[in-house]
């Protein structure tokens, strides 16, 4: 296999906040090979977002800091890379799309404008070179009479169309990599599904890997090459998408899914608890208050290494029923008696923490 | 300005060189504001260095003698134009639809249009005006179409009716114990009205939202630095500077607008920071720097926009202010005693207001309209730009 594009390793992010050091990161290890989709999955407050953020330092500097480790993106470090070195990088190979397509656009400007300034941010074109590709890209993502609506304000477009700007904006530079921040989750389901097939049209067309955060399975599901599931501020899982809807590994991947309705047997199931505080974190196993598995191992000391599972190195998991000479079939109730469904039960309340 | 296109040439192609692509964030208006502001400086430098001071710096088509404070008010215009007027015409969709909202307070409108014929008359007059002087023969003229007890004037011009001496046109509005004319006061007072309150205005505005802005972007040391020392300077006594300076160098507009538009600042400061630090929590803000763009670039092209809307509104609340209170120091005879301004020749009046009322009457009412329309398009304003804050 080629070295691939963006190799994270053991990263961790802080923020100083009045309440103590929240490590938001700690610890994140993973891949993202040439033109391949990483899905980042997790529940809302788990790292993944300051995941994202940490790889060309948009998190605010102070009260955040990227505290260790290595981000390395086509063989250079960015952690040591100064800020205007980094500058060169965002926008021109590693781009961004963000949630919220209502406020990833600034209202005083046309969407022109906006395009224009992207592409004009890191090529040396005129400005009606510039005009020229704007109109060619909002073509390309979907807006109709695209000539006529580059000179648009914001508020003219509606939510799902402001998305679809927002990732010709992204696109203006021919980037590498594209980090997408939960990029469906403002827009409903139909207009999501567009977003997605048009993810992976240009994808294909860009020749680019994507980088997609994401608390929605069944966006990852459909789009992903590979997954890591974040818990916490660590990585829980890791794998090829087939392994890890396949066989999911970690207790906290397969509540995840059984979060999903119409999976297993029942309705969709709430994962018991809730986060920990992420000022004081739970020893051991981050996710041992919420895990029926749990036991004694899981209580003290760090968060367990990654383990393979079945002797699988491109799939792991970081729980100590896992480690060599433990029985996974703890966590797999399902494999050893699947008359009994196997379902995690969360902990003791049935109460939806979102 | 010969001059100026040369240094167009010179600016271009040197910035082309030193920062390559860096060049297209500034725009097109920028590059030309920046190109009026070197005209302006290169033709002070001329005027103040090589030009002996009694020689007009023009004479054709009118003999105008620029002052150091004329000089600031066209660079005030020039800023106006290029900030104000330029964007409100790229924009055309967006003036019209500000337009549409300012338009429903037809108080304002009204204002608008009275400001504008002030301006225009304030900025023009007293170029082709000759400056009212000393003619005692022709005191106490009444204003045209009024008549005044035929004793009250030392010489009445027009014709005496029944002993009352009748105004004539040659004094529309009359004449000043000095003789001098009113209606010519009070076009030379337009003009110092409006270089008090737009020089003043612009210069609070100015460094108001560059220190606003940067310390919300900066936060941090950044912000606790700049907060502090606005805190220093919101109780630091500019008007006993003011008093000191005036009793040693003699009052002078000039000082008068540099010493408050360069104190005053503080609370726009306060305003536009509370402002920003909103607007800089917004995603376009990270969707920029995720683009590539730089703190200076992110700040000038995407906070200061989006807090211009609170910033303009303030600023026509801020302008009468400065008005009313050169008008009230003139009046206390700390002004410019050179300057015609309109609260000088009230406090002139008033000890003749029961012979001759016109004297303050006149410069009085402009005041009041001036000061009453520029309110009124203030709160026009914000409705229009600020919906926010209607309700």
């Amino acid at each position: 296999m080629t070295e691939p594009l963006l190799t994270i390793r053991d990263l961790r992010t802080v923020f100083h906040t009045d309440e103590g050091l929240v490590r938001a990161v700690d610890g994140v290890s993973f891949d993202v090979g040439r033109g391949e989709t990483v899905c980042l999955v997790g529940e809302s407050g788990s790292g993944k977002t300051v995941t994202g953020e940490s790889i060309t330092r948009l998190i605010r500097t102070p009260p955040g800091d990227i505290a260790g480790g290595e981000i390395v993106f086509d063989g250079r470090d960015l952690t040591t890379l100064s800020d205007d070195e980094l500058r060169e990088l965002r926008g021109d190979r590693i781009a961004h799309v963000f949630q919220n397509p209502q406020g990833a656009l600034n209202p005083v400007y046309t969407v022109g404008w906006q395009i224009v300034e992207a592409i004009q941010l890191h090529q040396d074109v005129t400005r009606a070179t510039a005009r020229e590709r704007g109109i060619d890209l909002l073509d390309r993502v979907g807006i109709p009479e695209a000539t006529r609506r580059f000179d648009d304000y914001p508020h003219e477009f509606s939510g799902g169309m402001k998305q679809r700007v927002s990732l010709a904006m992204a696109l203006a530079t021919n980037p590498d990599l594209l980090i997408a921040d939960e990029p469906t989750t403002a827009l409903d389901v139909t207009i999501q599904n567009q977003i997605l097939r048009l993810l992976s049209e240009l994808q294909a067309e860009f020749d680019m890997s994507i980088l997609l955060i994401t608390h929605d399975l069944g966006v990852v599901a459909e789009v992903a090459d590979r997954v890591v599931v974040m818990y916490a501020g660590k990585v829980m899982e890791r794998g090829g998408v087939f392994d890890v809807f396949e066989r999911p590994s970690h207790p906290y991947t397969r509540a995840l899914l059984d979060c999903l309705p119409g999976r297993g047997t029942g309705g969709a199931r709430s994962i018991g608890g809730k986060l920990p505080p992420p000022t004081d974190p739970p020893d051991g196993c981050r996710f041992h208050p919420r895990c029926e598995h749990a036991v004694d191992a899981c209580r003290a000391g760090e968060q367990p290494p990654a383990y393979p599972v079945d002797g699988d190195d491109d799939h792991v998991v970081s729980c100590v029923h896992y480690e060599p000479g433990g029985d996974p079939s703890v966590v797999r109730g399902e494999e050893a008696a699947p008359t009994d469904g196997g379902r995690p039960v969360g902990g003791d309340t049935e109460e939806d923490d979102r | 300005m010969a001059g100026g296109t040369d240094t167009t040439d010179t600016f271009e192609s040197v910035d082309w060189e030193e920062t390559g692509s860096r060049l297209s964030t500034l725009s097109r208006r920028d590059r030309g504001a920046l190109v009026a502001g070197l005209a302006i400086v290169a033709a002070f430098l001329y005027d103040y260095l090589l030009l002996p001071a009694s020689r007009p710096t023009i004479t054709v088509p009118v003999e105008w003698n620029v002052t150091q404070l004329d000089w600031l008010f066209v660079t005030t215009l020039l800023a106006l134009l290029f900030y104000v007027a330029v964007p409100l015409y790229d924009n055309r969709r967006l003036t019209a639809y500000y337009w549409r909202e300012f338009k429903k307070n037809r108080m304002a409108v009204l204002s608008l249009a009275y400001l504008l014929v002030v301006f225009c008359i304030g900025v023009v007059g007293p170029i082709l005006l000759e400056k009212p002087t000393l003619a005692l023969d022709q005191a106490y003229q009444p204003p045209a179409y009024l008549s005044v007890d035929s004793t009250v004037p030392v010489n009445c011009l027009g014709d005496v009716v029944d002993g009352r001496c009748q105004g004539t046109m040659a004094h529309p509005l009359g004449t000043t114990g000095d003789g001098k004319d009113i209606l010519v006061l009070v076009v030379y007072g337009m003009q110092v009205s409006m270089k008090v309150g737009l020089i003043s205005t612009l210069l609070v505005v100015t460094i108001g939202t560059a220190v606003g802005t940067v310390a919300a972007y900066g936060s941090g040391l950044v912000d606790e630095l700049l907060m502090r020392y606005v805190d220093i300077q919101l109780v630091f006594p500019a008007f006993f500077l003011y008093l000191l300076l005036t009793y040693l160098f003699g009052g002078s507009l000039f000082m008068f607008i540099v010493i408050f538009g360069l104190t005053g600042w503080g609370s726009i400061a306060r305003l536009v920071r509370s402002e920003a630090l909103q607007r800089a929590e917004e995603e376009y803000i990270t969707a920029a720097r995720s683009a590539g763009a730089g703190t200076l670039y992110v700040i000038r092209r995407h906070l200061v926009p989006n807090v211009s809307n609170s910033v303009i509104t303030a600023a026509t609340l801020l302008i009468p202010g400065f008005i009313l209170f050169e008008a009230s120091l003139s009046f206390l005879s700390l002004g410019d005693p050179t300057v015609p301004s309109w609260g000088q020749v009230i406090a002139n009046g008033r000890s003749d207001l029961s012979t001759a009322w016109w004297v303050s009457t006149f410069p009085g009412v402009f005041l009041f309209t001036t000061i009453l329309a520029f309110n009124f398009m203030g709160d026009a304003l914000r409705d229009a730009l600020d919906p926010r804050q209607e309700t």
